[in-house]
């Protein structure tokens, strides 16, 4: 069995089934912990409206608060946006989504991609800079916030080098497309263990505080 | 002013002193790590979790907090601050917890050491951290818990172990109690001013804030003179406490638990239809959003907090005030715990507003309010001096630069560190209380 | 009797003219990569060449290499100079048969051992011994007799060189590759794959003209192909090329896209893994291939083709299971979420229990 066909086959599966289980195990253990039941008279119930304000408006905080971080803030939000373009609007991934949705969507040119992904690697490669200088960074992270970002990094690179044809140590394409997928597959199987889970904890979250806030009469 | 800077000063040694004669912890390093543990396990509610299992490392919290802006140190990042918190919750509550055990150590003696100084000397508990969460993690809360858990472990500065244990066992703040209350309701009745003690029955109770009672009797005055202009029926009893619960400096559960208990009883027994809470913030917040949940039962009154009823009376026409001359500005500084913590932004506002003075709003006004730096204790906390030199700092920069010409707050807690703060930064900026001023112009 | 022949003089007596012959050496020159100097070089060594023996066996194969090689409209030179060899024994093509052949087989392997050239297509299967017998004897232990006496081995096809289709899942017959056998029966012998299902017909007589012609092996990349016909990526060659650059795929075979000939990678194309002279030498003396005929490259020059998950699964695709498995691993998840639940709700009621006392 080459890299690429385990890549493409029993690699594939298994990241797939170990992500699933991990995301699935994670979210039901964390959401279901019994919530205090909260008797003081709210200041407002508008529960839903607020929560879902919340989740609009984290991510658009008031000027006071956003000043000494708004490198960190657009950059956080434009690797992001790179990163989801470079995943879902590069002609070659929607198959992959494809097989699990049964349709497609229309794509970029790749030179359009490629720029988009070249950002999203420079700006990446800026935050791992700012997170080894800074002092808060240096304070807080862990070995997951390094292997998180790591992992987003290498399939990035590795999708840049088999698009082009270009072997590290003079690995050939069908390598470097396999350590492409493994990278992706990593990412996965990483995911559900790592910090990567704010995927699906961030809009809860979020939703959270709008509500406790909203008793307290905030709008946060 | 200096007088009362003064006073601080004494207040601060005060308890310096009898923090001294308080026995350091007796337990053994792995009990107190036992104890935090316990109050981290039934503490820890489905909201936290969410919360720390949200957290990115992102430092975004660090960039809000006036302690980490102050220092450019990395420890006072708020999330670092509930980081045994976090460790407990991964490893033994989370899902995957005894994967995690694998590879993360778990919390040790030395860690409370750190933490106990991390959560009771550089976090007022201000909250302004929540507010700019990307991930929308309420940090505060679980602050809360910290200094719970360290409470619960003997680790609390000795200060506020004092405090506490004068609240559990003598029923005193800071040495003031019913006898006080008495002599300064016979000092204020000297004056003109008829403060109702103890009556038994009342629609109206009010509480008294040893603060108040050693350093601000004219905010006790002026409240009674509202108070008495609205010709309402209300009291203070002696024996429902202090206002200032003391849960936010001690961390003391039992303490704040007994103190709430004894506020509700006095108030239920009064057939109050309302409680108002002078201006004390972290009495305000903590009757009104613990009450209920310390005695287990929603509370048969409505808790307000000065500001917020002269606001509110002045809005509905009950009480007339006159407006200053033109040409008077403030800027209104939100306490933490009123502002953030209960949504009491309009009603003070519109109290000076309704007295024609101009507001001058700081940048950071309302729910991002900066906190004087004072807050949860730190005003009384001598081993925070520094820190809570650097928060006044940009507190001042911020009244500063709206060129108000005077501070208007509506906590005692915030009116002492602003006193304190601006005598050792020789700052000349008016430290004025709402209560005072709307009182001072009462039609 | 034809043996003291050399291949000019067999060419001429076929009618092949002299510029036609030198067309051939100057294709052939070129594909082995040499430069256009060589062609003199190539021409004079070609037309002097002895015929070397070649002895070629076939196992489990589809004769499709051999078609490949013979079946041209008009008789070509590749037809030729592959006539011209000294095959002394194919099964397929030859007159003999039975006793006869068998008894040709041996008596060139005897006279000439050592010095032939064993070409084989099909894959050999190993298990039991029991599959593809000739005259009582297994695929294997004729292949590993033939192979001790050859000079070197050529593997036609993708099922000598890899195992090909009949190696294919579940692989009944234990199907494998001469490197595969050569390794277990412990003989070394260069071997040069030829792969394709079929190779182009050029990439065969190519391999074959350089080893008559000088005597030696091609350039040889990591899967023991030659470079000069195995060095070029299919997808770096593709004239739809710039429709992958585009973003301008075929979703289907009879969308407006396949109409206009954009790139097949969505519907299989397996061209940037696979390694051939497809695009360039084309087939049918240039008339086309695959992807031009507008089917994506299937892969059939790399080991394992056969086993991707489909022709038509395109690379970004894999193996995940379906919905039923994902939907199991999801209901696991919540199993152990739940159990993870109950195990920190009852840590925590008695937290709370003692806490009260």
């Amino acid at each position: 069995m080459t890299l690429l066909e385990f890549a493409r086959g029993p690699g594939m599966q298994w990241a797939l089934v170990i992500f699933l289980v991990g995301v699935v195990w994670r979210l039901v253990g964390s959401f279901l912990i019994a919530r205090r039941r909260d008797l003081s008279k709210p200041k407002g119930t508008a529960y839903v409206k607020a929560g879902a304000r919340s989740m609009l408006m984290r991510s658009i905080p008031p000027h006071e608060l956003e000043k000494n971080i708004q490198f960190q803030h657009l950059s956080g939000y434009a690797w992001h946006l790179g990163f989801f373009a470079t995943l879902l609007l590069f002609g070659p991934h929607v198959p992959f989504f494809q097989q699990f949705l049964g349709f497609g969507w229309p794509t970029l040119p790749n030179v359009v991609v490629l720029v988009i992904g070249g950002f999203t690697l420079a700006i990446l490669i800026a935050l791992v800079i700012r997170r080894i200088i800074h002092p808060v960074m240096r304070q807080i992270s862990t070995l997951d916030d390094w292997i998180a970002v790591a992992l987003v990094i290498i399939p990035l690179v590795t999708g840049f080098l088999s698009y082009a044809h270009v072997g590290v140590f003079g690995a050939r394409y069908e390598t470097m497309l396999a350590l492409h997928i493994l990278s992706i597959e990593a990412l996965l199987v990483w995911f559900p263990f790592s910090k990567l889970m704010h995927l699906f904890y961030t809009f809860p979250s979020r939703y959270q505080i709008g509500v406790s806030m909203e008793r307290k009469g905030v709008k946060a | 002013m200096s007088a009362v800077a003064t006073d601080i000063q004494r207040l601060r040694a005060e308890l310096r002193d009898r923090g001294a004669t308080v026995k350091a912890t007796e337990l053994a390093p792995a009990e107190r790590v036992a104890r935090v543990k316990e109050v981290f396990a039934r503490r820890l509610d489905g909201n936290m979790a969410t919360y720390l299992e949200t957290c990115l490392h992102c430092g975004m919290c660090a960039e809000v907090c006036h302690f980490y802006e102050a220092t450019g140190e990395g420890k006072y990042t708020p999330i670092y601050k509930v980081e045994p918190l976090r460790r407990f919750y991964r490893r033994e509550l989370a899902p995957m917890g005894w994967l995690r055990k694998l590879v993360m150590r778990d919390i040790t003696p030395a860690d409370l050491d750190e933490w106990q100084k991390l959560v009771y000397d550089s976090c007022t508990q201000c909250a302004r951290c929540d507010m700019i969460c990307p991930m929308g993690i309420q940090i505060s809360p679980m602050i809360a818990v910290m200094r719970e858990a360290i409470a619960e472990a003997g680790m609390q500065p000795a200060e506020n172990k004092a405090l506490a244990r004068e609240v559990l066992e003598k029923g005193t703040l800071m040495g003031i109690g019913p006898e006080d209350y008495r002599k300064v309701a016979a000092e204020l009745a000297a004056q003109g001013v008829v403060v109702p003690l103890d009556k038994p029955k009342a629609s109206v109770v009010m509480l008294m804030s040893a603060m108040d009672a050693l350093l601000f009797k004219s905010a006790i005055a002026a409240t009674a003179r509202i108070m008495n202009r609205l010709g309402l029926d209300w009291t203070i009893r002696t024996s429902a406490g202090d206002a200032a619960v003391f849960d936010w400096t001690s961390g003391d559960e039992r303490a704040k638990a007994t103190a709430l208990r004894k506020i509700v009883a006095e108030t239920i027994g009064a057939g109050a239809k309302t409680l108002i809470v002078p201006e004390c913030d972290h009495g305000y917040a903590a009757v009104r959003w613990d009450g209920a949940n310390v005695v287990g039962a929603e509370l048969p009154f409505e808790v307000l907090s000065i500001s917020e009823f002269v606001g509110r009376e002045i809005e509905a026409g009950r009480l007339k005030v006159k407006p200053l001359p033109a040409g008077k500005s403030v800027t209104y500084h939100d306490p933490c715990k009123i502002g953030r913590w209960s949504g009491v932004f309009e009603e003070p506002r519109n109290a000076l507003k309704a007295i024609g003075v101009e507001i001058r709003e700081m940048e950071s006004h309302a729910k991002t309010n900066y906190c004087c730096g004072g807050g949860a204790g730190l005003v009384l906390n001598e081993r925070a001096n520094k820190l809570r030199a650097g928060a006044f700092h940009i507190k001042m920069r911020e009244a500063d630069a709206t060129g108000a010409g005077s501070v208007v707050t509506a906590c005692g807690h915030c009116r002492m560190t602003f006193i304190a703060g601006a005598q050792h930064a020789n700052w000349q900026k008016p430290i004025e209380s709402l209560v005072e001023l709307v009182a001072a112009n009462l039609a | 009797m034809r043996k003291e022949q050399t291949l000019g003089e067999v060419m001429a007596a076929n009618g092949v003219s002299r510029r036609g012959f030198m067309k051939f050496v100057a294709a052939t020159t070129s594909l082995m990569a040499l430069p256009p100097s060589m062609i003199g070089k190539v021409a004079n060594a070609l037309e002097n060449a002895k015929r070397p023996s070649v002895i070629w066996l076939p196992f489990q194969e589809c004769t499709g290499c051999t078609e490949s090689l013979t079946r041209s409209h008009a008789p070509s030179l590749e037809g030729l100079i592959f006539d011209t060899i000294s095959l002394d024994y194919q099964e397929t093509i030859m007159a003999a048969a039975g006793h006869q052949a068998e008894e040709a087989l041996a008596e060139t392997m005897k006279a000439n051992f050592g010095k032939y050239l064993l070409a084989v297509d099909g894959s050999i299967p190993t298990k039991d011994k029991a599959f593809s017998c000739i005259g009582g004897k297994s695929n294997y232990d004729v292949f590993v007799e033939a192979a001790k006496g050859a000079a070197a081995i050529v593997c036609v096809g993708t099922c000598s060189s890899f195992g090909g289709i009949p190696a294919a899942l579940p692989n009944p017959t234990g199907a494998r590759s001469v490197t595969e056998v050569l390794k277990e029966a412990g003989i070394d012998k260069p071997v040069i794959n030829v792969p394709g299902c079929p190779p182009i017909p050029t990439s065969i007589t190519g391999v074959l003209a350089q080893y008559l012609t000088f005597g030696q092996l091609p350039e040889l990349d990591h899967l023991n192909r030659p470079k000069a016909f195995y060095g070029q990526n299919i997808h770096d060659r593709c004239y739809r090329r710039p429709f992958y650059e585009r973003g301008e795929f075929a979703e289907t075979f009879d969308d407006e896209g396949a109409k206009k000939g954009w790139c097949l990678f969505k519907v299989g194309c397996k061209g940037p893994v696979t390694y051939n002279a497809c695009a360039t030498v084309k087939w049918n003396n240039g008339a086309g291939w695959p992807v031009e005929g507008g089917h994506g490259c299937l892969g059939c020059s790399e080991p394992g083709f056969w086993d991707w998950g489909g022709f038509y699964k395109p690379l970004s695709q894999g193996q995940w299971g379906g919905w039923k498995t994902l939907g199991v691993a999801a209901a696991a998840g919540a199993a152990i979420g739940l159990a993870s639940v109950a195990v920190t709700r009852s840590r925590q009621a008695k937290a709370r229990e003692e806490a009260k006392v």
